[in-house]
């Protein structure tokens, strides 16, 4: 008799969007050594009832294959799944408290669900630098997206950032140069220089001052806010 | 000139009249799948756009595999980014949110290849976080760049890759290899004794996203 061991591996968790097929999902869970937890995104159009019921479902049929498995499965009911920057900042979110916990993200399947729920998956992966698939419609065969992540590093300095985390801490009122240097201790012609970066950059936008034409405020476009997260 | 792109099919006349609200434009182009051209969204679309004597701008993306759509859509991106009448550049306005799902993913991955403005339009308009000056050709140095493309045409031995990227200097040349290595876009492997050099899958998209940039 031989007795034979398996190299240990370690513990992964898988993400997900589920729509109506959990074909769309499940060969994610097949393809992925050691998945120790799904948790997989869904929700459905609640005017319709049909869809209403498809999408329950389907959340059944995941949650009962990860259970007869043995994988923990996070099952997320989206409030609005056409709600494309709740969503992302949703998923933004778990994926950071995973990491925070120390746990492998081993891949995120964005094949299921509502258009802008599968868009906003993607845009949190590219943003966090997950490993992301797609299912053929077809054939079910999983597809390795090759995304490259975002760095902030590479694309915004050190100042750039500390403005840009002053002006979000502002509020949405936006603050002048003046104030944004006496802010971050640096000279207003600094400030100059990386707000002109900043706004080449599509990060910031320069506004008139509400109650003195003369004057122009520096405010963080929205598109930063889901650039840079919750906890940036 | 200001272009507005937008992913569609039919139905989806009401995300594409969002973004012609919400966002400038001089032209509008649409692109989706072969059969969205005759439906009736689209007809409505240019009834609209005739109105103020413009036509609309239709490109087919053929429905294959996602990254081929991405490559397809790239492309268009890129013509359309130059104006070849006034030699001056567009500005492309690109609305994600129409198209099958596998369409808007694709437009998505795009945009970020190329740095392209972009926003989901569906009941609301959202600016989506793709920075200028944030593409992979911003990213690497010349260096970088010149390695990448190179190798995207084939495996290289290590010996060849230090004698492709003179005048660099030998040391110069690993250090470039060293940083492409740590960012995860090229391996090697060993080979009866030689090192041969080769792009991962993340690396051979790099040097699409420069070649589609440039």
């Amino acid at each position: 008799m031989y007795a034979y061991s398996i190299p240990a591996r370690p513990m992964a968790i898988v993400f997900g969007t589920l729509g109506f097929r959990p074909k769309s999902l499940i060969p994610t869970l097949k393809s992925t050594p050691g998945v120790e937890k799904l948790v997989f995104y869904s929700g459905a159009d609640r005017s319709g009832p049909e869809a209403v019921q498809a999408v329950a479902e389907a959340r059944k049929e995941v949650i009962d294959y990860c259970v007869r498995m043995g994988i923990a499965v996070d099952a997320v009911d989206l409030p609005d799944p056409f709600d494309f920057k709740g969503i992302e900042k949703r998923i933004r979110a778990d994926i950071r408290k995973h990491r925070k916990e120390g746990r492998t993200i081993a891949v995120f399947n964005i094949a299921g669900g509502t258009r802008p729920t599968s868009s906003a998956a993607l845009l949190a992966c590219i943003l966090e630098g997950i490993p992301t698939v797609y299912i053929h419609d077809l054939t079910y065969e999983e597809i390795p997206l090759p995304l490259l992540r975002i760095e902030y590093s590479q694309v915004l300095s050190p100042e750039e950032r500390q403005i840009l985390k002053v002006l979000r801490k502002s509020g949405g009122e936006g603050v002048t140069e003046v104030e944004l240097a006496e802010l971050i201790h640096k000279h207003k012609a600094t400030v100059n220089h990386h707000v002109k970066n900043l706004v080449r950059k599509g990060a910031v936008r320069l506004e008139v001052h509400p109650a003195d034409h003369r004057k122009r405020v520096v405010k963080v476009e929205e598109s930063t806010e889901l650039l840079l997260g919750d906890d940036e | 000139m200001r272009i507005l792109v937008s992913t569609f099919m039919d139905g989806d006349e009401e995300k594409v009249l969002l973004a012609m609200r919400a966002l400038p434009y001089d032209q509008l182009a649409l692109i989706g799948a072969e059969d969205s051209e005759k439906s009736d969204s689209m007809k409505m679309i240019t009834k609209l756009e005739g109105l103020s004597g413009h036509d609309v701008d239709f490109r087919p993306i053929p429905e294959g595999g996602f990254m081929e759509m991405v490559d397809s859509i790239s492309e268009h991106l890129s013509t359309l980014c130059h104006d070849a009448s006034t030699g001056r550049r567009n500005q492309i306005l690109l609305n994600i949110s129409g198209g099958h799902k596998i369409m808007g993913d694709a437009a998505l991955f795009a945009a970020f290849r190329l740095g392209i403005e972009s926003y989901h339009c569906d009941r609301v308009v959202t600016r989506l976080p793709v920075l200028s000056g944030a593409t992979a050709k911003d990213r690497f140095t010349e260096s970088q760049m010149a390695l990448l493309k190179t190798l995207a045409e084939r495996d290289l031995l290590l010996s060849e890759v230090l004698e492709a990227m003179k005048p660099n200097s030998k040391a110069s040349a690993e250090r470039t290899i060293r940083e492409l290595r740590r960012l995860r876009l090229l391996g090697s492997r060993v080979e009866e004794g030689k090192v041969i050099v080769f792009l991962s899958p993340e690396g051979h998209e790099a040097a699409r996203a420069i070649r589609f940039a440039k």
